[in-house]
């Protein structure tokens, strides 16, 4: 794997022995594009960021809350000294003396290590003159949204920002702020040396595999490739990407490539690269359940249409789940489903319902049955006492 | 106890963030207790509101009395497929309690979490920030005894 090569410090040499708008030119022209989903293109980002003046910020986004994703754990736990010289070459090429790593709370276990890692490295990022600082986040899935992480760093309920401005111009403490993700700033060394190859991605494969981990793939490899290695434990039925990514049958996805754009003409969404792979044995209520679950614990509460009609839709799968579904239950479902996609403030309230409306796109079957109410999967309604 | 002083001083001079105070109050105490807030309110001159709002937000700053071991048994689709399900109706039946309570003796508290980033070795938990991996009933029920 190219992410997890020792780190010589040899990249942030290199950078610094160029004009910083060098550095910018060459991250821009190898197409590196944000890792964490969003695929933005970091030499664009990092370009407005140049053009600021004043005191400003590097945040590197270590908050993967997405279900089924655990890459960055993976770059932060083998070999963290690579992301800080990344940091380190993206504070040079924009000016930044001051950085966050903002750590989720779950990983509060890599903390130690991380700071470690920083210590060790102090002569060289106090040669590029930056200071790094890690900031544990406390268990919130919206803080890997970036204007909610800015939020948390500073204090505050972790509410989304409105765009415009976006945190390029107004972000930490209202100075203009690049935030990044982990393996985005990883291959920042890579680029520079001209040792990255655009065409190997990092994909968390987990689910129902006997060899479930981090993969590293080659673009337009297929679904039936990478899991003969992967080894299902049981002959797959559906491949979820994410918590909000949806999910695709496995019959219709497993000679595609496993890319955004094969992904994305099927109705799902690739996202940060997370394949779940669920057996033949699942219904996919019951995972639409487990999923509404998370969402229903994770809004924020900013917007009704993912507060309310979350907690609705969850409200019908347990029913449906448990033996009492009613038959306009999938009615329901279909009107609020879209709904709340429509109509509520962020992209993560957008996504929420991805793997219902994919559910009952492809496995409409397994949703039927468990609305006449005669079948129940052995689940009893489980709601954890408010907090 | 915490020592408020010193994570007010360090907090004055831009050592620590607001999150992180609250972070070492529910490391000691188990939570973040309203008169904490109340007092930080006052040295901080921040409203006592600003600050219930953020600390209440987050899943891992309980703002009422915990137990002292929190048991949070990850949720996520990819812990679920591997029987989260069972695990949590193991340490309910063991503990005797339900989801989100504490036991009599003060000992322990369980949780349902969102994904812990373990998904490749599933079902996981964390007890008080330790992450553990791979479970089963008879290593859940060993990790117990390891704690009480």
């Amino acid at each position: 794997m190219q992410v997890i090569e020792k780190t010589r410090w040899s990249g942030l040499k290199v950078a610094l022995g160029m004009p910083k708008r060098k550095v910018i030119e060459r991250v821009k022209s190898c197409g590196l594009t944000g890792r964490s989903g969003s695929e933005f293109p970091t030499g664009l980002k990092w370009e407005s960021m140049a053009k600021e003046r004043g005191k400003k910020y590097l945040i590197c986004n270590a908050d993967e809350g997405e279900p089924g994703t655990f890459k960055d754990k993976f770059i932060l736990d083998n070999n963290p000294k690579i992301l800080i010289e990344g940091m380190a070459i993206a504070a040079y090429a924009m000016g930044i003396r001051e950085a966050y790593i903002y750590l989720r709370g779950e990983y509060s276990y890599l903390k130690k290590k991380l700071e470690r890692a920083i210590r060790e490295s102090g002569p060289y990022i106090e040669g590029a003159g930056l200071e790094i600082k890690v900031v544990l986040g406390a268990g919130s899935y919206l803080c890997g949204e970036e204007s909610a992480l800015i939020e948390s760093i500073e204090g505050n309920r972790p509410i989304i920002r409105k765009k415009p401005p976006f945190p390029t111009e107004y972000g930490l403490y209202g100075k203009p702020t690049c935030v990044n993700n982990v393996e985005t700033l990883s291959y920042i060394p890579l680029i520079i040396l001209g040792k990255w190859n655009p065409n190997l991605l990092l994909f968390s494969l987990s689910g129902d595999l006997k060899n479930p981990g981090v993969y590293e793939i080659a673009a337009g490899t297929t679904l039936k490739d990478v899991l003969a290695y992967a080894k299902p434990s049981m002959e797959p039925k559906a491949v979820y990407f994410g918590a909000s990514g949806g999910c695709l049958p496995y019959k219709l996805f497993r000679d595609l490539p496993i890319d955004a754009k094969s992904v994305s003409e099927n109705g799902a969404i690739l996202g940060a690269r997370s394949l779940i792979v669920v057996g033949q044995k699942w219904n996919a209520a019951e995972i639409s359940k487990v999923l509404s679950e998370f969402f229903v614990h994770e809004s924020c509460g900013y917007c009704t249409p993912c507060r309310e009609g979350n907690f609705r839709l969850l409200e019908i799968l347990n029913r449906m789940c448990s033996g009492k579904g009613e038959n306009d239950d999938i009615a329901h479902l279909e009107k609020l489903a879209p709904h709340i996609r429509d109509t509520s403030a962020c992209a993560l309230g957008k996504v929420s319902t991805a793997h219902l409306l994919c559910g009952l796109k492809y496995f409409r079957e397994n949703f039927v049955e468990l609305a006449k109410g005669k079948k129940s999967i052995g689940l009893k309604e489980e709601t954890e006492k408010c907090r | 106890m915490v020592n408020m002083e010193r994570l007010i001083k360090n907090y004055s001079c831009g050592e620590i963030t607001l999150l992180e105070i609250f972070e070492e109050i529910a490391r000691q105490d188990g939570y973040v207790s309203f008169d904490k807030l109340n007092s930080l309110s006052r040295e901080l001159r921040i409203p006592l509101a600003k600050l219930y709002e953020a600390a209440s937000f987050y899943s891992f700053l309980p703002t009422a009395k915990q137990g002292k071991y929190i048991i949070r048994v990850c949720n996520s689709p990819s812990c679920y497929l591997k029987g989260s399900k069972s695990l949590i109706a193991f340490l309910k039946k063991e503990l005797k309690i339900g989801l989100g309570e504490t036991t009599k003796d003060g000992r322990f508290t369980l949780k349902k979490a969102s994904c812990m980033g373990c998904c490749d070795k599933a079902p996981a938990m964390l007890i008080n920030g330790k992450l553990y991996c791979s479970l089963n009933k008879s290593k859940v029920r060993e990790i117990l005894r390891g704690l009480k």
